[in-house]
């Protein structure tokens, strides 16, 4: 074993322990958590500029409404093969807008559009520039999102498409309907910081206490 | 201690360039407006550029200034609107020293304005209608400062023939002094004259006019009537009046096999005199029958962190009573993302002349052969900052025997 394995070991032993007692006892109830988020108003539709590529069409775009993203705080142990996820790029735009995900997932990026797309990122936590694909190319182009933080995606040739890539340290997460509605299930029993972010300047926390087998209410105004 | 002062300087550049960066993205957000539903949308953009060029005397190129080292601050301010999904328009406003490079006063400008309607969502007929930038070729759709790799365009768009705009060509021995095929002419004189003189296709040329185009499968058309040929001045772009009584004609065919491909086959016809030159017009002959005529195809490849352009233009000037004084000019150009930030480009530029008559009848070529190759490395500090350097050696242009050469830096804030 070598020494690094050591120390990151010796770091996080009381998740792991927490973790392994959890696998170790199928039976043990799983607490869960349900609420709702109060969320921002509805964000305006973007503008394509269409200044050069002179033959447009129409210009429409469909977009997300504002949804949050309620997780389960703690240092929790990655899995021990990357989960897998994926964002689209379809009528110029990411589908979905907002991803989260546990550090140590692939996220998968298909072009599903008869044109370019040029996926990057400067964010600190994964900086990355995909080039440019076609919709046919295999494999899939993907990224390794390994630390935790907040990634914005762009594409280099629609300045108008974004979306977020949060990555957490912990499996427990849910993304928020549309009206805020959330239900967070499978949960390790304890006292636990539960947040929700709403975006990249605001998330709301909440310390919950959980109970194996309870369904446990809480609102973030 | 030097490095470690540089280092700081470097980390606190960077850290307040991000911190900008958050701010450039709450402005984008609240520079977007919408209404009725958000059937009507509108995006106020822009970009701030700061250009340095040094350079030998006399300037390359469209630039004009009067020692060897130039600033040119440049503020442009984009409107992109959409009304419903069948009207869109777009306006451009630019705050600089003039349109080109040039050691002038500062003055305000409305270079393009636009309204197209699109009657079809697959996009089948566009008919746009304004003052916009040509359908010909391919570099106008990446002439912007944050998308050009380079500073300056390529050779076509900026090398100065010997062609005026305001004065016909009355004999070949004209024609040759203009284009300094005669030796003797100093450089100073050669620097006036840059304002006479006039490329192939003037920058993007935002000339007035109507366009129509379309997308049918993989094959894209555009057709254009403009008040103003490929190679007029943007001083004549705002005078659209002049020139109602010729018009310029252009097309573009383009076919994309794939996102990979994209190739284009381009045409344009139009008077290349300006109202100015009427009265020293060969008699029996109207500025109609002065004509630049082009034929242009372009090519364009990306795939993954690759991105090539070529263009290969012919031109012909109709001189009534001279001939036709004919160009070439062609440009390859290769772009590479190094990482995903730091960027370089290669370009290599060739323009060739024609010959005419001269007053013996013997054949002489009416302009120098030019080549130019630019090198552009460029580095994006954040999604909204850029640093672009470029440095250009050039044989030909001034008089044929000496290699010229040009420094310039751009930098780019957008927002």
């Amino acid at each position: 074993m070598n020494s690094h394995l050591f120390v990151w070991l010796a770091r996080r032993r009381r998740s792991l322990v927490a973790a392994l007692l959890l696998a170790l006892a199928p039976g043990a109830p799983a607490a869960t958590v349900e609420g709702r988020v109060t969320l921002p108003k509805t964000r305006t539709a973007p503008v394509v500029n269409q200044r050069y590529e002179i033959v447009a069409k129409a210009g429409v775009l469909s977009t997300n409404p504002p949804v949050a993203v309620v997780y389960l705080e703690g240092g929790f142990p990655r899995p021990a093969t990357p989960p897998a996820a994926e964002i689209r790029q379809k009528d110029l735009t990411f589908i979905p807008s907002l991803l989260p995900v546990q550090a140590g997932t692939r996220v998968e990026f298909p072009n599903l559009d008869d044109t370019y797309h040029n996926i990057f990122s400067f964010s600190p936590p994964k900086r990355f520039d995909l080039g440019r694909y076609r919709a046919d190319e295999r494999p899939v182009p993907a990224v390794l999102f390994d630390q935790p933080g907040l990634v914005t995606l762009r594409c280099d040739i629609h300045e108008h498409m974004r979306a977020l890539v949060l990555v957490l340290a912990t499996p427990h997460f849910v993304v928020t309907d549309a009206t805020g509605a959330f239900r967070l299930t499978g949960l390790p029993e304890g006292r636990h910081v539960l947040k929700a972010w709403i975006d990249s300047r605001t998330t709301r926390e909440h310390v919950v206490e959980l109970r194996g087998g309870e369904v446990q209410r809480v609102d973030f105004p | 201690m030097k490095l470690l002062r540089r280092g700081l300087l470097v980390l606190c550049a960077t850290t307040m360039l991000r911190g900008a960066d958050a701010f450039f993205d709450r402005l984008e957000q609240a520079l977007t407006f919408s209404a009725v539903d958000t059937q009507v949308r509108a995006r106020l953009s822009g970009t701030l550029e700061l250009e340095g060029y040094d350079f030998q005397r006399p300037p390359p190129g469209v630039i004009d200034a009067p020692g060897r080292r130039l600033f040119n601050p440049r503020l442009s301010v984009f409107v992109d609107a959409q009304f419903g999904p069948t009207l869109y328009g777009f306006a451009q406003v630019r705050a600089d020293r003039g349109f080109d490079p040039r050691a002038a006063p500062g003055e305000l400008r409305l270079d393009e304005y636009a309204l197209r309607f699109t009657p079809w969502r697959r996009g089948v007929l566009n008919v746009q209608l304004g003052r916009f930038a040509t359908v010909v070729g391919n570099w106008t759709n990446r002439h912007g400062g944050w998308v050009n790799p380079f500073v300056t365009a390529p050779l076509p768009y900026e090398h100065l023939t010997g062609i005026w705009d305001t004065e016909a060509v009355r004999s070949p021995g004209v024609l040759f002094q203009w284009a300094r095929v005669q030796p003797g002419q100093p450089a100073e004189v050669t620097a006036i004259e840059k304002t006479l003189r006039v490329p192939i296709v003037w920058g993007p040329a935002y000339v007035p006019g109507v366009a129509v185009s379309g997308d049918i499968g993989r094959f894209r058309y555009a057709f254009e009537a403009k008040l103003g040929s490929l190679s007029s001045r943007p001083e004549a772009w705002g005078h659209a009046r002049e020139q109602r009584h010729h018009p310029s004609w252009g097309a573009r065919l383009g076919y994309r096999p794939s996102p990979t491909w994209d190739i284009g086959f381009s045409a344009s016809t139009g008077s290349y005199l300006r109202e100015f030159a009427d009265p020293e017009l060969m008699p029996g002959f109207g500025r109609g029958d002065y004509r630049q005529t082009v034929l242009a195809h372009d090519l364009a490849f990306a795939w993954r962190h690759w991105q090539l352009w070529a263009e290969v233009y012919a031109a012909r000037f109709e001189i009534p009573g001279v001939g036709d004084a004919d160009t070439g000019a062609y440009y390859l150009e290769a772009k590479y993302k190094f990482t995903p930030q730091f960027f370089g480009a290669l370009r290599w530029n060739r323009q060739v002349f024609g010959r005419i008559n001269d007053r013996r009848g013997q054949p002489v070529r009416w302009g120098h052969d030019v080549w130019r190759i630019d090198l552009a490395p460029g580095y994006r500090f954040t999604p909204h900052t850029q640093l672009k350097f470029q440095y250009s050696l050039q044989r030909g242009d001034s008089d044929g025997r000496e290699h010229t050469r040009l420094l310039a830096v751009q930098f780019t804030q957008r927002f």
